[in-house]
């Protein structure tokens, strides 16, 4: 409630300075996170976006390098095979089949040096002739049951794996046969050619590019010693397909008639330099960002809280300045009411005296005077200055409102007490105050002095909208066993529903400038601290109706939360 | 002192009474009523000098039992007396035309000098109101 934390406020400055504390870091807190966190979210999604887009160009690159590369060597390979075509389309059989002719050719047509040695083969697989390096080794050989014999007499001709075999050099072989298949031209290819192609690929650091057989045996060597791929040999296909691991982008294609796969390789993160570098950038200025959110936050939230303090502390001390006015004003109104509840015993008493100083000189000049007169008039000082006596007591109670003393309280007694004040301001304005008290109520442990303030506000608040002609009935009742109720309803014009709404409010009156309006706020502070409740409505027969409802509290409970405190 | 008539109008019942015996003790003419009922009744009866009128009675505000009482002798003298300490009762009373307004409690010699006073004043208007300079 409003108003009670403003009692608070005032009650706890410590508990306040933690109070601004906590809310200004939580302000700081959602400054900050509204503006970071989106920030965040940005940058991370950009980031992620990035670094797909990189990965995809570098994918795309890579496929395109695979396609140029596949191009050159399947080039390179159609060149060797139209090379023994032409071959065998140019000449005869029997010419080609001539050792010295065979020389002839080779020397002439092997300008490039790729073809290391040349060889012509008859349909029994023997040698006709050769030309090359290892004649003596080879001339000899039948390679009837060799698997490019049998490819090149199938297919015309045949290209073969790369196999180093007893020349301890990388190289393949290229078969042509001619269309009758009685004779085939038969060239041994140094693959090194293809290293140095493949080497050539600009593929990055930690990239490689190697070529494997459908069983997966390398064709050229790995740069990395590395010939692991994500996928079969068999799923490979004529187009370029790309496949991305954890760390490596490959790019594969299948070539030489389906018998090669040509892969190249890509650490993801060497092609991600560029993004890395970017990203890092972004980071620190991300990083600066929230610096300086997190800076102007807490200047401005400092300033706003400090503020609010201000603000606060004005108000507290408002409330208390008032609270006291308040009071003044009430002791004014008390005033009047109790000097005359003690000025007519006073009077009686004055008088009695008098009587008896006249009965004492008339005595003194000898007259008989009654003695039952002086223990009249003794009699009446007796009962006027009890009266008298049982009013200043009465105010000795509510004089002490500034102090807080808890004690023993007949409810309804105090009322009684509290309407002995306000009876006589009620009479002047012709307003009869009616009391329904209950007799035996149990005695509540409470602070009397702070509830009779609070009952004079209330009947104070119902002369004042009566005006004058009517009246005010107070009322007490049990509510169970463990609630008192005091009801206080009256014949004024009852309360309209933006008044009751803000009744409580501080400050809030319906009455003139005179008036504070905080009457009825202090009323609920009190009542709320003694552990009740106060209730503003209209009577179903108008006029309003205030209800305080107090709890009723032994000396046990007083102990136990006097021992949790 | 020769035999003012005063009424005493307050609800104070020990008050009237020994006020009652003390003025007749001075030679006063005097009665006493508890209520602004009687004390209508009572001047219906007879006129008095003086009335010493309480502002607060049970039945009725001091102010109109003025009015009323001005209306049937508008010669007699009322003081208010009253326990009552306001400015604006006062002024009220002596704008109805009393005599003075003493709060309360007055001393027996005051009230005697009032009285007094208040009697000349009936007596002799043209010596004017010494008492309404209050």
């Amino acid at each position: 409630m409003y108003t009670a934390t403003i009692e608070k406020e005032a009650l706890e400055p410590r508990s306040r300075s933690a109070y601004y504390t906590r809310q200004k870091l939580i302000f700081i807190l959602v400054m900050v996170l509204v503006s970071v966190v989106p920030l965040i979210g940005i940058s991370f999604f950009s980031f992620q976006y990035y670094k797909n887009s990189s990965i995809e160009k570098t994918s795309v690159e890579l496929a395109s390098l695979t396609d140029s590369r596949k191009e050159i060597i399947e080039l390179f390979l159609a060149d060797q095979n139209n090379y023994l075509g032409d071959l065998m389309n140019l000449y005869p059989p029997e010419y080609l089949s001539d050792q010295a002719n065979l020389e002839r050719l080779f020397y002439a047509t092997n300008r490039s040096g790729v073809i290391t040695d040349l060889g012509v083969i008859d349909q029994n697989g023997t040698h006709r002739a050769y030309v090359g390096p290892y004649r003596q080794q080879l001339s000899d050989k039948n390679y009837a049951q060799v698997d490019w014999f049998s490819g090149v007499m199938q297919n015309g001709n045949y290209t073969s794996d790369i196999f180093s075999g007893f020349r301890g050099v990388p190289h393949f072989v290229v078969a042509v046969a001619n269309p009758e298949k009685t004779l085939i031209l038969r060239a041994t290819v140094d693959s090194d050619m293809f290293n140095s192609l493949l080497a050539r690929a600009e593929v990055g650091q930690d990239g490689d590019a190697f070529i494997l057989n459908k069983k997966g045996e390398a064709q050229t060597p790995s740069r990395r010693d590395n010939l692991e791929t994500p996928f079969a040999m068999e799923d490979v296909s004529k187009g370029t397909s790309v496949y991305q691991t954890e760390e490596y982008i490959y790019t594969a294609t299948s070539m030489n008639n389906g018998t090669w796969v040509l892969v190249l390789k890509e650490n993801i993160n060497n092609s991600l330099t560029e993004f890395y570098s970017a990203r890092n950038k972004a980071v620190i200025l991300i990083v600066l960002a929230i610096v300086l959110i997190t800076t102007v936050a807490s200047v401005i939230t400092s300033s706003i809280i400090n503020r609010i303090r201000l603000a606060d502390q004005q108000r507290t001390e408002l409330t208390n300045r008032m609270r006291k006015v308040e009071k003044m004003a009430l002791v004014g109104r008390l005033a009047a009411g109790v000097s005359h509840e003690i000025n007519n015993p006073l009077q009686i008493i004055d008088n009695q005296a008098g009587w008896i100083e006249e009965l004492l000189e008339d005595e003194k000049q000898g007259k008989q005077v009654d003695s039952e007169e002086y223990v009249e008039a003794v009699k009446k000082i007796r009962t006027h200055v009890k009266r008298a006596k049982s009013i200043t007591h009465g105010l000795l109670g509510f004089s002490r409102t500034a102090e807080t003393q808890r004690s023993k309280t007949d409810i309804s007694k105090l009322l009684d007490e509290t309407v002995s004040f306000l009876e006589n301001e009620a009479a002047n304005n012709q307003i009869i105050i009616e009391k329904k008290l209950q007799g035996s109520m149990p005695a509540t442990i409470t602070e009397p002095a702070q509830l009779q303030q609070v009952f004079i506000n209330i009947i104070s608040n119902a002369m004042d909208a009566i005006g004058s002609h009517g009246s005010i009935t107070v009322a007490t009742k049990m509510s169970g066993k463990n609630r008192i109720i005091a009801e206080f309803s009256d014949t004024g014009p009852g309360l309209k529903e933006d008044v009751q709404k803000k009744i409580f409010n501080p400050f809030f009156t319906t009455k003139d400038s005179k008036n504070t309006g905080l009457g009825l706020s202090i009323s609920y502070n009190i009542i709320q601290r003694l552990g009740g409740d106060i209730e503003a409505k209209n009577g179903e027969l108008g006029g309003s109706i205030f209800t305080v409802i107090l709890p009723v509290v032994g000396e046990e409970a007083v102990k136990n939360s006097e021992e949790t405190r | 002192m020769d035999d003012i008539s005063v009424l005493i109008v307050d609800d104070e019942y020990d008050f009237v009474n020994t006020l009652l015996k003390r003025l007749n003790r001075k030679g006063l003419d005097c009665k006493g009523v508890f209520s602004g009922q009687s004390a209508l009744e009572k001047f219906r009866e007879r006129i008095f000098d003086v009335v010493l009128l309480d502002m607060k009675l049970a039945d009725k505000d001091g102010n109109e039992v003025l009015k009323e009482i001005k209306k049937m002798s508008p010669d007699t003298q009322v003081i208010i007396l009253s326990g009552y300490a306001s400015a604006r009762a006062g002024r009220e009373g002596l704008g109805c035309g009393a005599f003075d307004y003493l709060l309360k409690p007055v001393e027996f010699e005051t009230l005697i000098e009032k009285i007094n006073t208040a009697f000349d004043e009936r007596k002799n208007p043209a010596r004017s109101g010494a008492g309404k300079n209050h």
